[in-house]
């Protein structure tokens, strides 16, 4: 060993390049875990949630939802939901209210012409007509719940948010894609964060913030595979702010259906559907 | 009142047992069963205005699945308290060829309708109520349904409607919507009694405030029922872009009320004084042109309307009619009190959501009658102004309304305010204040002594 490789207190001299170069590396062996595991963008990952949805598209739900205030009290709906898909990025969705009394025969429909575009009209027996509803509202609570109108629409335009994969954790014994998803236009909601089944793409939890507080929360349970397609049957959505929560049971479910276009028309939404 | 108690109990036991037997029995998968009841009470803030008592009003509806046939049926009846007893003559299913008829008791049907679908077809027969136009509570294209008067400005519109005897054909194909619809006998609109707190003010208030005074109109001698004197509408709705839009056609009785002057007669009687008024309610056929239209434009819902409709006829200024200054017993003929014109009809209404769950509601429409003489109550340019302020909290546990109108011609307006509470899925309680002001002939100053408070309680099934 030369002089210029001994330091002072007789210590070998570490170059700086080697230095460097050595922290790089150790650096990169311990990321490699998480970069081998992240093999997906977020983006990559909502596609696939995206997918599944898009083939879920053809649907007729039966459920009952429940509403639970912060003192315990409950009021129920029964509602049926029929989807179509219309076009590769067009669909149509009808949800009629069977009960309670007050609500029976109150009906929603979207014609979505793209993911991004979305008509939206209401109909309420008392007033036997039909309204049109700007699509500004559709974050709104959809008739007194803590869903969103937009909860109850297709599958959104992903080109509308941003995706960034935080963690990975294990949701309900699944392990899940932590993913942050930041609207680019201002929504209800400043982002929220969805906990996505890795297996199945379902997602398994997900929090709405307004700026860092979790205002509205929601939980995914029941996961079962009905004609191939992973679907939630237990839908629980709570309001931080206000303590009132949301249960939706899937009472029925049926997939590859094949509604003609008449039945998401005005005319049908008066008539109740069928 | 002790009999109107007794009544009230009676009917409200007998309408809460029949409710679990009903439900049961007809309903199943071919048949939906529901129901309201409702029961009122109504605290006048005007001591001398006529007193209005507790009612008890029901409706039941019965319904097929949405297939290829469809039955459907809307019952109401009960006792609404407008008089404390049943008035003279009294019918208790409502007649569809009276004006003057009492609501205490009642049993009416709004619908009663069978209606089968064949591919893009849809025919009903029966009695049926129709919605065209596009404007809230005073829309312009809506002239298949006449009203019942009777507290209609607390009313929603569609339960101020008579459900008329009908065919009706709709047509759906692709964007376009064709209705058409044939009443075939006139069914003429419904006025309160002169001793019903909403009668209103008129010339003849300050005869009925004299003591032993009782003001019996005359019921109008209808249009012969034939085919000719029945009423046609049609209607074809499309969307060309963002907007949807639809034409009108009505031929038929202008379903809007006018009268027409006979004779005073006061007439001593049994130590009381039977006033006759000296109108009639009168009827004549209009044809009305008309669209509407709706659109969205960024938060905001759009709705408007237009109209264009011959042969309107108007009443003169009541105080032209010829009453004499100082009423005696005898006959006193009066002058004629009508005129015809054409008119225009337009109007706007647009939504607002302010905030979730907080829905604002503004609406301006205006008649003007092409050829008006002086002597007309109404003026050439007839405007009507309305706004609505709802907002839902708690979930929609809660929903209050603050409503206004005005019409700037006449310096007559209203306003009302009111909260319901839902507190189960069966029940809810509401609370509505109103109060009234204007001229007496005008539309809301003839019900200037009407202030009130209303407590209703609401059990649906």
């Amino acid at each position: 060993m030369n002089s210029k490789q001994v330091s002072r207190e007789g210590l070998p001299r570490i170059r700086p390049l080697l230095l460097v170069r050595t922290g790089c590396l150790v650096l990169l062996l311990l990321a490699l875990p998480a970069m081998t595991t992240h093999a997906m963008s977020g983006r990559e990952v909502y596609e696939k949630v995206h997918q599944l949805r898009s083939r879920a598209l053809d649907r007729k739900t039966e459920a009952t939802m429940v509403l639970f205030d912060k003192r315990g009290g409950t009021r129920s709906r029964t509602l049926t939901e029929y989807s179509k898909k219309a076009d590769p990025e067009a669909y149509k969705v009808l949800v009629v209210f069977r009960s309670p009394a007050d609500l029976k025969g109150v009906g929603f429909l979207i014609h979505a012409r793209t993911f991004a575009e979305r008509d939206l009209w209401a109909y309420f027996p008392e007033y036997k007509r039909v309204r049109r509803i700007p699509s500004t509202s559709q974050d709104d609570s959809f008739f007194g719940s803590d869903f969103s109108y937009d909860d109850f629409g297709g599958p959104p335009n992903l080109d509308d948010y941003k995706f960034n994969i935080l963690k990975e954790e294990i949701i309900d014994g699944r392990p899940c894609y932590k993913v942050e998803v930041t609207p680019k236009v201002r929504r209800k909601y400043s982002k929220y964060i969805a906990w996505v089944a890795k297996d199945l793409w379902v997602t398994q939890k997900i929090d709405y913030y307004q700026d860092d507080t979790i205002y509205r929360a929601g939980v995914f349970t029941d996961v079962r595979t009905i004609d191939g397609i992973p679907t939630p049957f237990q839908l629980k959505v709570e309001n931080r702010k206000t303590g009132h929560r949301t249960e939706l049971t899937v009472e029925s479910i049926e997939y590859h259906t094949d509604f003609p276009d008449e039945l998401f028309t005005q005319r049908a939404l008066e008539r109740g559907g069928k | 009142m002790q009999r109107i108690c007794l009544y009230l109990c009676l009917t409200c036991c007998i309408l809460l047992a029949a409710k679990p037997f009903t439900a049961p029995c007809l309903a199943g998968e071919n048949l939906s069963v529901s129901g309201r009841l409702d029961l009122r009470g109504v605290a006048a803030l005007d001591r001398d205005s006529e007193e209005e008592y507790p009612s008890l009003t029901g409706r039941l509806k019965l319904d097929t699945p949405p297939s290829q046939w469809r039955f459907h049926s809307w019952l109401e009846g009960g006792w609404d308290g407008t008089v404390e007893l049943p008035a003279r003559d009294h019918a208790l299913l409502k007649k569809f060829d009276e004006v003057y008829q009492s609501n205490t008791p009642f049993l009416e049907f709004k619908e009663l309708y069978v209606g089968i679908v064949a591919n893009d077809l849809e025919l009903r027969a029966g009695i049926q109520r129709f919605a065209w136009g596009r404007l809230d509570e005073y829309p312009i294209n809506d002239l298949l349904n006449p009203w019942d008067y009777t507290r209609f400005i607390l009313r929603p519109l569609e339960d101020r409607k008579i459900g008329v005897p009908s065919l009706s054909a709709n047509l759906y194909k692709g964007d376009w919507s064709l209705d058409a619809v044939w009443v075939p006998v006139l069914v003429p609109y419904r006025l309160p009694l002169p001793d019903e707190r909403w009668f209103g003010r008129s010339i003849l208030s300050e005869f009925s405030r004299t003591a032993d005074a009782e003001i019996v109109p005359d019921e109008p001698d209808l249009p012969p029922r034939t085919l000719e004197n029945g009423a046609v509408g049609l209607r074809a709705q499309h969307s060309t872009g963002d907007i949807e839009w639809a034409l009108n056609f009505f031929h038929g009785f202008d379903p809007r009320p006018v009268f027409k002057t006979t004779a005073l007669a006061i007439t001593p009687r049994s130590g009381k004084i039977r006033i006759d008024p000296g109108y009639v309610p009168d009827f004549h056929k209009i044809t009305s042109f008309g669209l509407d239209a709706a659109a969205i434009a960024g938060d905001w819902s759009l709705r408007a309307e237009a109209a264009y409709t011959l042969d309107r006829v108007f009443n003169t200024r009541q105080e032209l009619w010829g009453y004499p200054a100082a009423p005696a017993p005898g006959l006193f003929p009066l002058a004629p009190n009508q005129h015809r014109s054409d008119t225009v009809a337009y109007g706007a209404g647009a939504d607002y959501r302010i905030a979730e769950d907080v829905l604002l509601t503004l609406q301006a429409q205006q008649t003007v009658i092409l050829n008006r003489p002086e002597t007309l109550y109404d003026r050439k340019f007839e405007a009507l102004l309305w706004g609505n302020l709802k907002v839902f909290l708690m979930n929609q546990k809660v929903e209050t309304n603050l409503n206004i109108a005005y019409n700037p011609e006449h310096g007559d307006g209203m306003g009302k305010v009111n909260l319901w509470y839902t507190f189960t899925d069966s029940w809810k309680a509401g609370v509505t204040a109103v109060a009234f002001t204007g001229p007496a002939q005008s539309l809301f100053g003839r019900y200037s002594d009407n202030d009130q408070v209303e407590v209703e309680i609401r059990y649906a099934w």
